[in-house]
C-alpha cells in the first residue's frame, strides 16, 4: 500500500510539467475563446468588456462577408475532397500493380508534402503567372488562348485546388496503397477462380475492403479543407474580389487586422462546429477500429 | 500473377510529373531573371549564383540566415520538449496508472478534436499578457502542450509487454530508472516517428508564427519567405531560390529517411 502510494507520487511528478502547459495553453485558451465570443471586448480595459450573449454569432449569420468566406471554403472542399479521393485511389491502384519501382514512385509523389505552404505558393504563383508563367507559356506555344489562372474570379479557386492537389494527393495515395497491400491476395485469387471479371473484383471486393481507409481519407481531407488558409493567402491573398478568401482567412483578418477579437472567436467556434460533425464520424470509426 | 508493364510505365510518368515542379524550382533558382521570365529552355543557359549571393547577404529587410536559425531552434526545441513531456505522461498513464489516468487521457485526446485555428485568438491574448509574444516561446510552449504525442506514445506503450519492466522492478530498479533505462529504449521507433512529425509540423507551420511573431528578425522561414515574396514579387528567380532554401533541410531528411517517413506516416495515419 505504501509502495503503491509512492509509485503514484512519482506518477504525478511525471505528469506535472506537461499538465502545467496543457492547462495554460489548451484548457485556458478554450475558456478564454468561449468568453471572448460572448462579450464586447474593450481592448484597453478588459474589465469594462460587456456581456452581449450570442450577438457575435447572430452577427456572423447576418454578415455577407462571412457567408462569402463560407462559400469559398465550401467551394474549395467540394472541389478538393472528391479529387483527392479519386486521384489518390487511382494512383494507389496504379502503384499497387507496378512490377517494379514502386518505392521510388511512392517517394516521388509523396515528396511535395514536405514543402511548406509558402514555398509551394511562391513556386506555383510563378507557374500560374499570366504573362511569364510556365502554364500560359506552354499554352501559347501550343497555339491556345492563355488562361487567367489567378486573376479571374471563377478560375482562381480551381487553380488553388490544383496546387493543393499536387501538394497533398501523394500522401493520400500512399495511405490508400498501404491499405490495398494489406488485403490478402487469396481474396482476388478465389474471386478470379470463381470467374469474377476485373470489374467485379474492383467494385465487389476492392472497394468494400477499402471502405474504412476511404472513409478516413474523406474525413481528414474534409477537415483539412475546412481549415484552408495558407494556399490562398500566398497564391491570391484571398482575391480576386474575395473569391478565394476562406473562413480561416476571414477570421484571421477580423481578429488581427480589424482587432475584433470577440467576433473572430465566434467565427472560430462556428468553424469548430462544422469540423466537429466530421471529426465525430472519425472518432466513431477510430473507436470501432480500436475495439474491433 | 503475371505483371503487365503498362501500369509501371504510367506510374513512372506520373511520378515524373510530381517531381517536375521541383526540377523547375532548382533550375529557376540558378537562372538570371530574364531567363526565368522566358521559359524557352528548361536548363539555365549558365548556372548563375547571383540569386544565392543575394539571399546570403542576409539584408535587414530579408535576413534569410536569421530566419533559418530561428526555424532550426524553434523546431528542435519543440521536438525535444514534446518527446520529453509526452513520454513522461504516457508512462504515468499506461504504466504507473495513476488515479484518473483514463479521464486524463480522454480529456487530452478530446482536445485534439479542436481545430488549431480556435486557439489563435485566445493564445494571442494569453501570450501577450505573459509577455511572450514575438519570442520563440510563443511557438514552442503551446506546441509542446499538444496532445498528439501523449496519445501516440500511450497507444504504443500500452501494447508493449510489461514483463521486462516488472523484471527490472523486482531487481530493485526505481520507477524513474525503469522509465529511463527500459521503457524509453523500447519506445525508440515510435519516439523517432513522433520526433520526425513534430519537427516537420513545426518547421512548416505558417499561420502560428504569422500571428505571434511581429519583428522581421524573429520570423521563421515560411513567414519570412512569404514576406520576402510580397516585397520582391516580380523577382521570381530570387524568391524561388529562397523558397528552395526554406525546404532544403526537410528535403534532405526526406531523401535519407524516405522509407521510414512514409511507412510511419501510413501506419500512424491508419491507426489514428
Amino acid at each position: 500500500m505504501n509502495a503503491r502510494r509512492k509509485e503514484e507520487l512519482v506518477g504525478y511528478l511525471f505528469l506535472v510539467p506537461y499538465l502545467v502547459l496543457f492547462v495554460i495553453f489548451i484548457i485556458v485558451p478554450v475558456l478564454v475563446s468561449a468568453w471572448l465570443s460572448v462579450v464586447q471586448l474593450d481592448l484597453t480595459n478588459a474589465s469594462k468588456s460587456a456581456f452581449i450573449g450570442a450577438q457575435n454569432f447572430t452577427d456572423a449569420l447576418k454578415d455577407d462577408f462571412f457567408w462569402q468566406a463560407t462559400g469559398a471554403t465550401g467551394r474549395f472542399a467540394l472541389l478538393m475532397v472528391p479529387s483527392v479521393l479519386v486521384l489518390g485511389t487511382a494512383m494507389a491502384l496504379g502503384m499497387n500493380r507496378m512490377a517494379q519501382g514502386r518505392d521510388m514512385v511512392r517517394a516521388l509523389v509523396y515528396m511535395p508534402s514536405m514543402l511548406n505552404v509558402a514555398a509551394t505558393g511562391i513556386l506555383w504563383q510563378w507557374f500560374f503567372n499570366n504573362e511569364f508563367g510556365l502554364f500560359n507559356y506552354t499554352i501559347r506555344k501550343a497555339g491556345g488562348t492563355p488562361v487567367p489562372w489567378l486573376t479571374d474570379a471563377n478560375m482562381a479557386m480551381p487553380s488553388v485546388v490544383l496546387m493543393s492537389l499536387w501538394w497533398t494527393v501523394g500522401g493520400t495515395s500512399v495511405v490508400v496503397l498501404t491499405a490495398l497491400q494489406q488485403i490478402p491476395k487469396m481474396y482476388f485469387e478465389a474471386a478470379s477462380l470463381d470467374g469474377a471479371t476485373g470489374q467485379h473484383i474492383f467494385f465487389r471486393i476492392m472497394i468494400p475492403l477499402l471502405k474504412p481507409v476511404l472513409l478516413f481519407v474523406f474525413v481528414t481531407t474534409t477537415i483539412a479543407s475546412f481549415q484552408m488558409f495558407g494556399q490562398a493567402a500566398i497564391l491570391t491573398g484571398g482575391g480576386p474580389t474575395f473569391a478565394t478568401r476562406g473562413v480561416v482567412q476571414y477570421m484571421f483578418e477580423t481578429a488581427f487586422n480589424g482587432y475584433r477579437f470577440g467576433y473572430g472567436a465566434a467565427i472560430s467556434w462556428l468553424l469548430f462546429a462544422a469540423i466537429l460533425v466530421f471529426s465525430s464520424i472519425q472518432a466513431r470509426v477510430l473507436k470501432s477500429q480500436v475495439e474491433g | 500473377m503475371k505483371r503487365n508493364p503498362l501500369p509501371s510505365m504510367i506510374m513512372v510518368l506520373i511520378g515524373g510529373l510530381f517531381i517536375l515542379p521541383f526540377l523547375f524550382m532548382i533550375f529557376a533558382s540558378f537562372k538570371r531573371e530574364a531567363e526565368v521570365l522566358q521559359p524557352d529552355k528548361i536548363l539555365p543557359k549558365t548556372w548563375d549564383l547571383a540569386n544565392y549571393e543575394a539571399v546570403s547577404r542576409n539584408s535587414v529587410e530579408a535576413p534569410v540566415g536569421l530566419w533559418f536559425v530561428n526555424s532550426v531552434f524553434i523546431s528542435s526545441a519543440t521536438t525535444l520538449l514534446v518527446i520529453c513531456l509526452s513520454s513522461l505522461v504516457a508512462f504515468a498513464i499506461t504504466r504507473i496508472r495513476v488515479r484518473g489516468a483514463k479521464f486524463l487521457l480522454n480529456m487530452i485526446v478530446g482536445t485534439m478534436m479542436i481545430p488549431a485555428q480556435l486557439f489563435l485568438i485566445p493564445l494571442y491574448v494569453i501570450l501577450s499578457r505573459m509577455g511572450l509574444l514575438d519570442t520563440p516561446y510563443a511557438l514552442i510552449l503551446p506546441a509542446a502542450a499538444s496532445g498528439y504525442g501523449v496519445f501516440m506514445l500511450s497507444q504504443f506503450m500500452r501494447n508493449l509487454p510489461v514483463a521486462i519492466e516488472e523484471a527490472a522492478m523486482i531487481d530493485g530498479c526505481t520507477l524513474p530508472v525503469v522509465f529511463w533505462k527500459v521503457t524509453l529504449p523500447l519506445c525508440g521507433p515510435s519516439i523517432a516517428t513522433l520526433a520526425v512529425f513534430t519537427f516537420i509540423g513545426s518547421w512548416n507551420d505558417y499561420i502560428t508564427p504569422l500571428v505571434f511573431m511581429e519583428s522581421v528578425t524573429n520570423y521563421t522561414l515560411p513567414v519570412g519567405i512569404a514576406l520576402f515574396q510580397s516585397s520582391y514579387s516580380t523577382q521570381y528567380g530570387l524568391t524561388i531560390a529562397t523558397s528552395l532554401l526554406s525546404t532544403l533541410p526537410l528535403l534532405i531528411m526526406f531523401l535519407v529517411f524516405q522509407k521510414q517517413i512514409i511507412e510511419s506516416m501510413t501506419s500512424s495515419g491508419l491507426k489514428d
